[in-house]
């Protein structure tokens, strides 16, 4: 959603010739860049639990962050308050992080409305704005929703339902003259449920998660999110841990696309690599995986979780090829590991709020489809393990080890689906899971659920994958 | 900054408006961090919040608000706003402020439990880059090096001060104030075919002067190179030992399950449990939020509720569920405390050091960190990845991952069978080196 500039800075109270003092204040002792990140959001959440909404509450997060480069180096320091005086204060307590007069000219020969933002082009159009609806005209979708899910099962005890949106206005500048403004919303909607069977208790959740507005909340949601819930129950209970050991593993389509989030993709960010510390630091034009195999981090994907019209630093949202036909093609970069590495931002600097510095982050991350058939693929493994839901992925990146939860899925025995599987971890290497990698299925599903990646800061992210089988990973068991 | 006046003020305007029981919280903090790159400094960043959260009884109704818009003519338009959001959510007989004689009444000046270091308003930008460089040991990693080279070395130096004062419309006045000092180090190292191997250091401390910044990079590079040179080892029961940098992770779900929302939602595996043995006698877990000058110690929880030592799980009986005003009403038992604030496993066993620990024990795997996993936290089920050390004669003779614990807390907690009284103090939770029996590892 994009409004006017003016709608922008009135909600800012700043005007440009302010934003020009500031960046010159933040380059005034040696800075080689600085920038401003303005942003006023508004949090609602409401909560159905025992049958009834029953809480709910609302947030307010307005402030400004104040950022100075000097090289590589990062000063950084935010204001809650937008008046001049605390905003020229938090340039001046950035700007420490340089220790000499300033030999650059902050705003060069560039035109300042360079590159402003294009309506036409947004990723996230709102058709409802979630700031327009009172509370209650979202308590028929929560109630539709617990009671949907409640017919569906008698073994239901417990329903949880949680809503949660924001809308956040967007404002940044830099020593560039660049102005870039949007406003982002986020919807997300989760359910969970405890199901109770001869005395034995399971829980289940599903998640949706999508940069729309509150048009989101539709019957057809409900329906989908109640079907999900319910599905699979009877072999949660069923389920056994396996016999653990090395074994082949088939990855179902969609939501196991986080252990290439986690696994893969936090590899390729390019601060790790900048400081040497990734596993693939060394790897740039080398083959990791097998030939066929695209990985892409995509901003670019229209009212997904992890879709941006610009990055944090106002670099336009791309579709970037992370792995072309089993090359690495290109880390991750924000604006300081692409001046280190001499090549172009691909919008992946990204932060939680004005209270952080921009990273190298993740938007929504992905496998492309290959050729294979997921049958195919599960009928080649005579004892292994097929996954449906992954949860808990954590890596080391320096080792490029991995270790996920498996919630759900299957033994795969003689080429079939057999004994149901659950509460186990699947433990790997991430570089040789991926050069270890036998076949993908042509059934990519970008998950639409609530992912958030937690490296030193929270931001939204989604990822996706379609079935591929891994020939050697270790699995834990009884 | 709110004061105590603009605060009361706050109150009453909501009160005028039309909420029936108010609380209030403001809460203030002021954070430096200098960040280290390789012996230089790489980031400094500097930070101060505020905010107000509003907790809000209407008409039978309950919502929670916060906003750090503090102008006067924003709260008050925000006040109004959520006023009107209550009342559109459906009414909970079971919410109210909690029955004023459980309220803290000795939370007056916020510094009662000595977490607060006046020497924090001297500290300079110049002594912060000095102490944040001083851990550094990027120039002399040579020192270090044999059949490794060390390849990275981040740290991060960062001194906060928090305040906040919580008040509500029976009368509570409730203030903490705590600093809090922390320097952490992460090293990577490479071996000669390429491997990559990363750990870290960490220490903090409400106190400066309890701060020890010497020897973070250097731990960190030590514990890396340690990890040099894995073995794969096959399947197999043994003894577990965990160290106490991470062995909080196994007490966590034991916590998370005596929670008042989980055993109310049936999503706990302890949900029928208060009162019963079901662990061994040598287990016992108090929670201690009032010991003098101690990290994450308070004098009251969120709600204002004075806290006290409690029995957590005492001889393996389960003694405590946490309950707080809601959870109470809702399943009609007397309300406790709303978490646990700063737990202690009492230790088991004559060793003091981890030395002492694993000679006792023998042979086993010790743990140094958990790589991802999970609980489930209705059947207590766990599968958590690991990192450490394969032990033989009571000696680490090999580092060992790409490994697997699995089993279920109830079972696991059986086999406890002796810690070490080595927990650290600048940890939340005061945990010793565990050792347990026949835990299953995959491999």
């Amino acid at each position: 959603m994009i409004q006017s500039k003016q709608y922008y800075l009135d909600i800012f109270k700043v005007d440009v010739p302010l934003l020009d003092a500031v960046i010159a204040e933040g380059l005034r002792s040696g800075g080689s860049y600085s920038d401003l990140y303005f942003e006023n959001t508004s949090y609602g959440s409401l909560l159905l639990r025992d049958g009834a909404v029953t809480s709910g509450g609302c947030h307010i997060d307005y402030g400004v962050g104040v950022r100075v480069l000097s090289g590589e180096k990062t000063g950084y320091a935010y204001s809650e308050s937008t008046l001049k005086a605390d905003i020229l204060a938090c340039a001046r307590a950035a700007a420490q992080i340089a220790d000499g007069p300033s030999d650059v000219n902050p705003y060069g020969t560039r035109n300042p409305s360079r590159g402003e933002p294009n309506p036409a082009a947004d990723r996230y159009p709102v058709k409802q704005n979630w700031r327009e609806v009172p509370v209650a005209g979202f308590l028929p979708f929560l109630q539709a929703l617990d009671a949907n899910v409640r017919s569906r099962d008698n073994r239901i005890r417990k329903v949880i339902v949680n809503l949660a949106y924001s809308v956040s206005d967007i404002l940044m500048y830099n020593s560039a003259r660049e102005l870039k403004y949007e406003t982002r919303p986020m919807g997300s909607v989760s359910v969970s449920a405890i199901f109770q069977q001869d005395g034995a208790l399971e829980n289940k959740s599903t998640s949706r998660s999508f940069r729309c507005g509150a048009e989101m909340l539709s019957p057809a949601l409900a329906e989908e999110m109640a079907s999900d819930i319910v599905k699979g129950i009877d072999d949660r209970f069923a389920a056994r841990r396996p016999e653990g050991g090395r074994m082949p593993v088939v990855m179902g389509a969609g939501a196991s696309g986080i252990l290439l989030h986690e696994a893969m993709g936090h590899a390729f960010e390019a601060d790790f690599n900048r400081k040497g510390t990734s596993i693939f630091a060394d790897k740039m034009g080398s083959r990791i995986c097998p030939e066929g195999i695209n990985i892409i981090d995509d901003g670019t994907l229209q009212g997904n979780r992890g879709a941006i019209n610009f990055d944090d630093e106002g670099i336009p949202g791309q579709k970037t090829y992370m792995v072309e036909d089993g090359i690495l093609t290109s880390y991750l970069h924000d604006r300081i590991s692409a001046a280190h590495y001499g090549v172009k931002p691909t919008g992946n600097g990204r932060r939680e709020s004005f209270r952080y510095a921009p990273l190298p982050r993740m938007r929504a991350t992905y496998m492309e489809s290959g050729s294979a058939k997921a049958a195919d693929l599960i009928a080649d493994v005579s004892k292994g393990i097929f996954v449906d839901e992954f949860s808990n992925g954590q890596v080391q990146i320096g080792e490029g080890d991995f270790t996920f939860y498996v919630k759900s899925g299957y033994m795969i025995e003689n080429g079939r689906l057999t004994m149901p599987v659950k509460d186990i971890n699947i433990i790997g290497n991430g570089p040789a899971a991926l050069a270890d990698i036998r076949g993908v299925a042509d059934d990519l599903v970008v998950d639409p659920g609530a992912w958030t990646c937690g490296k030193e800061q929270s931001v939204p992210v989604s990822c996706g994958i379609p079935t591929v089988l891994i020939g050697n990973l270790t699995v834990g068991g009884q | 900054m709110m004061d105590i006046k603009e605060l009361n003020k706050t109150l009453e305007f909501a009160l005028e408006k039309g909420a029936q029981q108010v609380r209030l919280t403001y809460s203030k903090s002021v954070m430096n961090l200098t960040g280290i790159l390789n012996g230089e400094v790489d980031k400094t960043a500097y930070a101060l919040d505020q905010s107000l959260q509003l907790q809000l009884f209407v008409d039978g109704r309950f919502g929670t608000f916060s906003s750090n818009r503090l102008e006067k003519e924003e709260i008050e338009r925000f006040i109004l706003s959520a006023i009107d959001t209550v009342r559109m959510l459906e009414p909970d007989q079971f919410r109210s402020l909690p029955e004023p004689g459980r309220l803290v009444k000795d939370a007056l000046t916020g510094k009662e439990l000595g977490l607060y270091d006046p020497s924090y308003e001297e500290l300079t930008s110049a002594r912060r880059k000095e102490m944040a460089l001083g851990s550094s040991f990027w120039s002399r990693k040579e020192e270090l090096e044999n059949g490794f080279r060390v390849i990275a070395e981040e740290g991060e130096y960062s001194d906060s001060l928090f305040d906040s004062i919580t008040i509500d419309s029976q009368g509570l006045y409730a203030r903490h104030t705590e600093t809090s000092f922390e320097i952490g180090y992460e090293a990577t190292v490479e071996d000669a075919h390429g491997n990559h191997y990363s750990n870290f250091w960490w220490d903090a401390a409400p106190l400066l002067k309890d701060l020890k910044l010497g020897t973070c990079s250097k731990t960190a590079i030590e514990r890396a190179s340690a990890a040099l040179f894995p073995l794969e080892i096959d399947s197999c029961r043994t003894n577990l030992i965990v160290d106490t940098e991470c062995a909080g992770k196994l007490v966590t779900p034991l916590l998370n399950a005596l929670g008042g929302f989980a055993v109310q939602q049936k999503n706990s595996f302890l949900a029928d449990k208060l009162g019963k043995k079901i662990f061994p006698e040598s287990l016992s877990i108090i929670d201690l939020p009032r010991v003098h000058g101690e990290t994450g110690c308070r004098l009251f929880d969120s709600e204002g509720v004075a806290t006290k030592d409690l029995p957590v799980i005492e001889n393996g009986v389960v003694k405590t569920f946490f309950i707080n005003t809601y959870i109470g009403h809702k399943m009609g038992v007397e309300p406790t405390i709303e978490d646990a604030t700063r737990v202690k496993l009492m230790p088991v066993g004559e060793c003091v050091t981890q030395e002492d620990l694993l000679r006792e024990i023998g042979d086993g795997i010790l743990v140094t960190g958990f790589n991802g996993g999970n609980s489930n936290a209705a059947t207590g089920n766990f599968s958590y990845g690991i990192e450490g050390f394969l032990i033989r004669g009571g000696k680490k003779v090999h580092p060992v991952r790409e490994m697997l614990i699995t089993g279920d807390f109830i079972s696991l907690w059986n086999n406890l069978v002796a810690t070490a009284h080595d927990a650290r103090p600048c940890m939340s939770k005061l945990i010793p080196t565990l050792a347990f029996k026949d835990v299953s590892f995959s491999a």
